[in-house]
């Protein structure tokens, strides 16, 4: 019970025109086995705002607006719906009250329709289902909000954006007066983002609550009336009042301490090409996965290829990797042709490779951190663990690993650590020294701490000389580590431009494939 | 309607060590007192039945050689079952690879058995029977590694195609198996050569030995070599095996190749040990399906197995004589067996989770 | 060759089929919702041993067939209480259940063993559609519950696909995590489409024995054709409709070793011929998994994994 203290942050009051409380939540506490997420947590949000629950990953956002709608019941604390008492069992109960959540990770059913996902589960739903009137009504509550969606297609068709706009729908229909957004920004381009924006305003306009969650400062104070500051599980403060918030303020209140993110580029000039990539194209069942992709990586250089999920990024790390074999092209490292001769042969020309997939592609959970760093090694007919667990030791407390032992399980270990296991293991060479690193979303899910020490890792192995390509759906990531900006859209590298020369507007228009200028 | 109580799941980090020996033991005796009930009150001695199941299953040294006798053939099945369910595939189909190890140890036995020495023909036999093992696999395995293609039942129905062809081989007039100049249909004696001796008066035969020792090799293999290091990875993440360049259609023919061989080991053990010959007998015994209880209560840890491997035994020792000594049908024991697996899948859930129940969160103001 | 015995092996086929229907309604059920149930001929085989006793006691089949049937149910709610509620693992689990089932039918059948009832049920004649040639008997003639099982699989085709039970149904085998956030209750829809199926199972059981079995002859009473059950899910891509026309393709392979020996057809050896439904459905589950098949898209996305929400 250390750090009491609520820093309080007073804004502009609005006490005049306030809009009567929807939600309250008072002194909420959820454990977990081994966390205490939210510790003594008050909140609430009137009719017709948009409150935003600020906080880094792992601060207990999830966690609250979960008890918020009803998924998960908290340990002690109470909750007030329009000043009545209320206790959701369920996010049924939820529902029941108006309060509806549109989760991170979408709850739809890829195979069903639109409309057959919106009234899933609805409540007035007669027993037997009739098409016709289903679609009309799921799209008579779509326009009313302008969101527009056809209610015939296949969900699994449709683009994350129109995906989180189902969601959204889905929400509205049931009744809906309370939205809970979980990082509803995470997934989407910047012109999506503003499309969503005005989405929000339209609900509010009609009287709704919205409670936003988010780690972003500069979306939070655009978007936000109110925004109430979450770490460690306990409310930091509470700024109030849009546009007139500090963005340095919030990122105090929200990590506790000044932060360091800042750009950093290659210091020296880059050398040799490690990594040279001629007419890559990959092709699966029909589908251009990758079409006609060249570039160069050098030594000393980190070449950031940014984009929205699913535009090819996993299938060119994989493709370089050695895990996919290319339609046509060819890949090559230190200047020894890699192209199509597998997983084992890449690593022992120099490559490293950090998948986006932390546990589960790159570690193995169930196994401790000494078998996790004999994964890419070379392990003879029987494994001698004795002779490499002097190296793992070492790795542990050269890269500040929170762990044990050299026994201890990947599981067990946090999204930072983990991480640090993994970058521990690429970057100390396995079947030869790295000359070649390939990393995706490396801090994806990360605190601001495990953050800053994976951007210094990163910063420190492009100084030593080692070509890195940095894969990242995080914008701002990559707009402030590397030296060169790649846009994948559709497979294809729609546009080309050196980092500290970047503008966001122009790349996050590439990522959404809206222009082609200065495609490479 | 709300229940005033939720059921709480909280996930172990550490499973106590105490509990990993405690939930078998626990499922054993809670199937014991399941079946006692059930034996009341289909009008059965609970008393007679268990005591007499206990003292020629266990108690005796008749009943423990013949235990031990028995358990031969189901450790064997126990292994091959394990070493499947290891990187998750599941050969149920265990039973069958068993009939057709018989079949091949049969053959060798007749057809080789009166050209060579004893020294030579018991391996030899003991291989070919393991290798009709991996024979009657090689189609779901490759099928599996190719196509995906579950394992699950098309292994299973290559065990009952095994069991039509052991009839087949024994039913049919002048055939190669069946014992010539008999009416009633039997499997031919294999040559003297083949057969081992059983142990003094007992009949326990030297390979249960060969089995126990195979069984904490098998443990080795897994725990300390590349191969075993492979199919943990597999087993655990296939995306991880694939990003480290591992094979993974290779290795699962690989294990379930050898987790057939096993499977036929166990049916040769019984050529050159208690049968003697091909006898359709062993499609009502079901030690194959006996082996997937025994590796399922071992958790697939193989020095387990041998544990689980005799006790089993000696519940069908016991249980096969109910016959002779009482008027209870033998099927207690095989449903006894199913029991166990049942409460030792539940009691897992104990050591996984910690479980309570609490009381629903009331509005406190 | 006697034209007649083919028109009875068809007409056996179309009964046999019955039971395979059931059985794979059952499965079908239970998988639909996201729960692999492998314990089908362990299921049947109580069922059908219980239905034979309870039908022998009270000299009705149909105490019997509900007897088999509640059976069935309470046989699986064992497997739903272990792997919804405990979280076991749905195969083991499922392999469990036939030993644990199959050594209880042939405790309880002891007693039974070759014993056959006396009454049988009697087959229905469709008035003139009776008579009509070859289709007529095949077809037209047979019990109520071989009519009833096939406009029932009817039935469920459109329950699955145009009521609202159906569409949470599907939704649970394919994306529980969607289902719980709509505040359906997952482990709730799974419990009672596994027990409902285990019902079903247990009446294809129960009918197995009461209207085509000659006598209880202990795990040759179902002969694996629970096995054949799950595959035949499998081969009609978990539709209802589809798995009548395989199970009446899978009863002709069942029925026709028999035909062949009444037909004295010698040249292939009899155990071959035994083989022949066990062999027909491998090839079909091998033909199915090849790539790009259709069959196995129908397949529920959540199938064998247990659903957790708490996990963090």
């Amino acid at each position: 019970m250390t750090n009491t203290s609520h820093e309080v942050v007073k804004g502009p009051h609005h006490s005049g025109d306030a809009a009567p409380i929807a939600l309250s939540a008072h002194s909420i506490t959820k454990r977990f086995p081994g966390v205490l997420a939210n510790d003594s947590v008050d909140f609430d949000v009137r009719a017709g705002e948009v409150h935003t629950l600020l906080g880094e990953n792992g601060a207990g956002k999830s966690t609250l607006a979960a008890m918020l709608c009803g998924l998960y019941q908290p340990d002690s604390g109470y909750m007030l719906r329009n000043g009545e008492p209320i206790s959701l069992s369920s996010p049924r109960a939820g529902l029941q009250h108006g309060i509806a959540m549109v989760h991170q990770h979408f709850r739809l059913v890829e195979r069903f329709t639109v409309a057959e996902n919106v009234v899933l589960g609805s409540r007035n739903l007669s027993f037997t289902l009739n098409r016709k009137s289903i679609d009309d009504k799921v799209a008579a509550v779509a326009e009313s909000y302008g969101l527009p969606i056809d209610p015939q297609a296949i969900v699994g068709d449709l683009s994350v954006g129109q995906r989180q706009r189902v969601e959204i729908v889905k929400a509205l229909y049931q009744g809906a007066e309370i939205l809970l957004l979980d990082e509803p920004t995470a997934v989407l381009v910047p012109a999506e983002v503003e499309k969503l924006f005005e989405n929000v305003h339209a609900m509010t306009a009609a009287g709704k609550s919205i409670v936003f969650i988010s780690h972003k400062l500069g979306e939070v104070v655009e978007i936000s009336d109110r925004v109430t500051v979450l770490r460690g599980g306990r409310v930091t403060g509470h700024v109030s009042g849009r546009g007139t918030t500090d963005t340095k303020e919030l990122a105090r209140l929200m990590v506790g301490r000044d932060i360091n993110l800042s750009t950093q580029r290659a210091s020296h000039p880059t050398g040799h090409e490690v990594l040279q990539i001629r007419e890559l194209s990959l092709e699966s069942e029909g589908v251009n996965l990758l079409s006609n992709i060249s570039f160069n990586v050098h030594e000393g250089e980190m070449v950031g290829i940014a984009g929205v999920a699913g535009n090819g990024q996993r299938e060119l790390a994989d493709t370089i990797a050695g895990l996919l074999s290319p339609t046509s092209g060819s890949i090559s490292i230190g200047g020894a042709m890699a192209t199509d001769r597998g997983p084992i042969a890449a690593r022992e020309l120099g490559l490293a490779y950090v998948p986006e997939d932390r546990l589960g592609m790159g570690l193995v959970p169930s196994m401790s951190i000494l078998d996790n760093l004999l994964l890419t090694r070379d392990r003879r007919i029987i494994v001698d663990r004795a002779s490499v667990r002097p190296e793992a030791t070492r790795l542990i407390e050269q890269f500040e690993i929170k762990a044990n032992d050299a026994d201890h399980i990947a599981r067990k270990l946090s999204g930072g650590n983990a991480q640090k296991v993994l970058l521990a293991r690429e970057l100390s060479g396995g079947r030869a020294a790295t000359k070649l690193l390939v990393v995706c979303s490396p801090t994806r899910g990360l605190d601001v701490g495990a953050i800053e020490t994976v951007r210094r890792l990163l910063d420190d192995a492009r100084s030593a000389g080692q070509a890195i390509l940095l894969i990242s759906e995080d914008l701002d990531e990559i707009m402030s580590l590397a030296d060169r900006i790649l846009v994948l859209y559709r497979g294809a590298i729609v546009h080309e431009t050196r980092g500290e020369a970047a503008q966001l507007a122009t790349v996050g228009a590439a990522m959404a494939g809206l222009n082609t200028e200065g495609a490479a | 309607m709300r229940a005033p109580f939720r059921i709480i799941f909280e996930q172990r980090s550490e499973t106590p060590r105490y509990l990993s020996g405690f939930v078998p033991l626990v499922s054993v005796l809670a199937a014991l007192l399941a079946g006692a009930i059930f034996l009341m009150a289909t009008g059965y001695s609970v008393s007679e039945t268990y005591s007499n199941m206990l003292q020629d299953g266990f108690f005796s040294s008749r009943g423990l050689t013949d235990t031990l006798g028995l358990s031969t053939v189901l450790i064997c099945m126990g292994i091959s079952a394990a070493f499947a369910f290891q990187m998750n595939l599941y050969n149920i189909g265990g039973e069958g690879q068993g009939y057709l190890g018989m079949i091949g140890g049969a053959w060798a036995g007749l057809a080789l058995g009166p050209h060579l020495p004893s020294v030579v023909m018991i391996p030899a036999l003991l291989l070919i029977g393991a290798a009709a093992g991996a024979a009657w696999i090689f189609i779901p395995a490759f099928v599996r590694a190719r196509l995906g293609t579950s394992e699950i039942v098309t292994t299973l129905l290559l065990t009952y195609i095994g069991a039509s062809l052991v009839n087949h081989f024994i039913y049919t007039p002048n055939s190669y198996f069946r014992a010539p100049d008999v009416v009633f249909p039997m499997g031919r004696t294999v040559a003297d050569s083949a057969k081992l001796t059983a142990i003094g008066s007992t009949r326990m035969y030297p390979t249960f030995f060969l089995v126990v020792v195979l069984a904490v090799f098998l443990y080795w293999v897994v725990k300390r070599t590349e191969f075993g290091y492979r199919i943990q990875v597999i087993a655990d993440s296939p995306r991880a095996a694939q990003y480290a360049g591992m094979n993974a259609r290779r290795t699962t023919m690989q294990v379930m190749l050898i987790s057939g061989a096993l499977a036929g080991f166990g049916g040769a053990t019984l050529i050159v040990g208690e049968f003697g010959k091909l006898d359709p007998g062993i499609t009502m015994l079901g030690y194959g399906y006996a082996g997937i209880v025994i590796a399922a209560l071992a958790r697939n840890n193989f020095a387990a197995i041998i544990v689980s491997g005799i006790l089993f035994s000696g519940l069908r020792v016991g249980g096969d004589k109910l016959q002779i000594t009482t008027d209870t049908p033998i099927h207690i024991g095989v449903m006894l067996q199913g029991a166990i697996l049942l409460f030792a899948l539940g009691g897992e859930a104990f050591r996984r989770y910690k479980i309570r129940a609490v009381r629903m969160q009331a509005v406190t103001q | 060759m006697n034209e007649n015995i083919w028109i009875l092996t068809s007409a056996n086929a179309v009964t046999i089929a019955t039971t395979l229907i059931l059985a794979a309604l059952g499965a079908l059920f239970t998988e639909r919702s996201g729960v692999l149930n492998l314990g089908v001929e362990g299921i049947l085989l109580t069922s059908a041993i219980s239905s034979f006793l309870a039908a022998d006691s009270t000299g009705s089949i149909w105490i019997g067939l509900v007897v088999g049937t509640v059976v069935g149910s309470l046989l699986s709610s064992i497997h739903a209480t272990l792997t919804v509620i405990l979280r076991a693992n749905q195969i083991v689990s499922g392999l469990a259940l036939v030993i644990f089932g199959t050594g209880l039918a042939n405790f309880l059948g002891k007693p039974a063993e070759g014993r056959t009832v006396t009454t049988i049920i009697e087959p229905i004649r469709l008035g003139p559609l009776s008579d009509i040639p070859v289709i007529g008997p095949i077809l037209f003639t047979q019990d109520i519950i071989t009519f009833g099982t096939i406009a029932f699989a009817v039935a469920c085709a459109w329950f699955l696909f145009r009521t609202r039970p159906g569409l949470e149904l599907r939704a649970t085998g394919d994306d529980p995590a969607t289902v719980d956030a709509q505040g359906l209750s997952v482990s709730g829809i799974r419990i009672r489409y596994t027990m409902f199926g285990g019902a079903l199972i247990g009446l294809g059981g129960s009918w197995h024995m009461l209207a085509q079995s000659a006598a209880w002859h202990q795990a040759a009473t179902t002969n694996g054709i629970g096995w054949i059950a799950l595959a035949l899910v499998v081969f009609a891509g978990w539709h209802p409709v589809r798995l009548i026309f395989g199970a009446i393709l899978f009863g002709f392979c069942l029925r026709l070793p028999f035909t062949l020996q009444a037909e004295q057809i010698t040249f292939i050896p009899s155990a071959f011929m035994q083989m022949l439904p066990y062999l027909a459905t491998l090839i079909a589950l091998i033909a199915l998994s090849r790539p790009g098949s259709k069959n196995l898209r129908g397949a529920p996305k959540a199938l064998g994994n247990p659903f957790v929400r708490d996990e963090r």
